[in-house]
């Protein structure tokens, strides 16, 4: 049976998975994992999960974020004067996620 | 027992309590170091990738025991090609239940030694927790806290084994192997100096002592697995106080060891012999300098 394993670095952070282990059941797949994916790296806490108990949508089954404009959704759409610094970076991050997850049409790359 | 006047520091120690703190030393350092031998050559054989790395890993805390171990050792100005790769095979004084080698492919050998090892392994360094030698009291509890994994993953490893009727003899005829091996570990390298070891207070638990709760522990659990110690050599009442349990010939604390012990300690000694050295490369910063 396999578990994924997720390691969270210091209190506080998000499990981030790192990785599975072969394991009969759960308290082994945590034995087996605090070896294997936190004897090397700063470690507070892992969880293991049932690969079988994960669910999962990709692009194949789903348009994450839709395929019309919703740039409504950005903070600046609505501003009409300079916007904060904070504002101005959040939404350049957004710009870049749609960039990112659009790719445009015809290019060559 | 009464708490014992704390002993001074390794320069300043009398003859005879030079002889009990080394003793006991010894005690500790051969078991952690032979044992790792042993249990690394699971590596790259082990069930699973998941088991070999636990494995090599139990190892690894070993061999760091027993470097703190030895360390003390240097105190009396050894240094590490006296203590291991120079000292003769029959100067050790580990216990005959690390030496011995592994049945091929025989997990459950593993479970067994590891769990009648590891509990020895608790017992005694919560008598070592209040030695009156400050140099031995101050690493206990750095090897304590590596500790609880060996005797969980053992347990757990156990537990797993003893569910089916076909692995669970395996683990029976291993148990009849090693028990009586397991009993050497409360031997005496010798009596007077064991009694020393107790009258200084190095250890604030004689081994008769430790061996008793020792078994009151191990029993019931491996019984409690549908296990049976009957075929051992064991008296009928375990749980009192008995002088005589039947025990191998060789002991290995007295330096008495069995046949398997001079071919690890030729296997492990070979590299050096080989490449004639004289002495042992550090690449470790020694463990007083590190916190």
């Amino acid at each position: 049976m396999i578990w994924e394993v997720f390691r969270q670095n210091q209190e506080g952070d998000y499990h981030t998975h790192c990785g599975n282990v072969h394991a009969p059941d759960r308290d082994m797949a945590l034995m087996f994992a605090e070896i294997q994916h936190a004897r090397r790296k700063p470690t507070n806490s892992l969880w293991v999960v049932p690969k079988e108990e994960i669910g999962e949508v990709d692009t194949e089954d789903a348009a994450f974020g839709g395929t019309t404009d919703k740039s409504y959704r950005w903070a600046q759409t609505y501003s009409f004067e300079a916007a904060a610094e904070e504002v101005a970076a959040s939404e350049s991050e957004q710009v870049e996620a749609e960039r990112r997850r659009t790719p445009a049409d015809g290019g060559d790359d | 027992m009464a708490a014992a006047e704390p002993l001074s520091g390794p320069d300043d120690l009398s003859d005879d309590e030079r002889e009990a703190v080394e003793h006991l030393l010894y005690r500790l350092a051969d078991d952690e170091f032979v044992v790792a031998e042993r249990y690394t050559e699971w590596q790259v054989r082990a069930p699973t990738l998941e088991s070999d790395l636990a494995l090599a890993n139990i190892a690894q805390d070993e061999l760091g025991h027993a470097r703190l171990w030895y360390d003390l050792l240097e105190d009396f100005g050894f240094d590490e090609t006296d203590l291991v790769w120079e000292r003769d095979s029959g100067q050790w004084r580990q216990s005959t239940l690390t030496e011995l080698p592994f049945g091929e492919g025989d997990w459950a050998d593993v479970a067994v030694r590891s769990y009648l090892y590891d509990v020895a392994e608790e017992l005694r360094l919560d008598a070592l927790a209040d030695s009156s030698y400050a140099r031995i009291r101050d690493r206990v509890g750095k090897i304590q806290s590596e500790e609880d994994y060996h005797r969980e993953h053992a347990e757990n490893w156990l537990d797993r084994l003893c569910e089916d009727e076909e692995s669970r003899e395996r683990v029976q005829d291993a148990l009849d192997r090693l028990l009586p091996h397991a009993l050497t570990i409360f031997a005496p390298t010798d009596e007077a100096v064991e009694d020393r070891i107790d009258e200084l207070g190095l250890r604030t638990r004689s081994l008769v002592d430790m061996r008793e709760e020792w078994l009151d522990t191990v029993v019931p659990y491996l019984e409690s697995l549908g296990l049976s110690v009957d075929e051992v050599e064991l008296p009928e009442q375990y749980d009192t106080h008995h002088e005589n349990l039947e025990m191998p010939d060789e002991v290995g604390r007295d330096q008495s060891h069995t046949e398997a012990w001079d071919d690890l300690w030729s296997e492990f000694t070979n590299s050096y012999r080989e490449l004639g050295r004289s002495e042992a490369s550090t690449i470790m910063a020694d463990p007083d300098d590190v916190e």
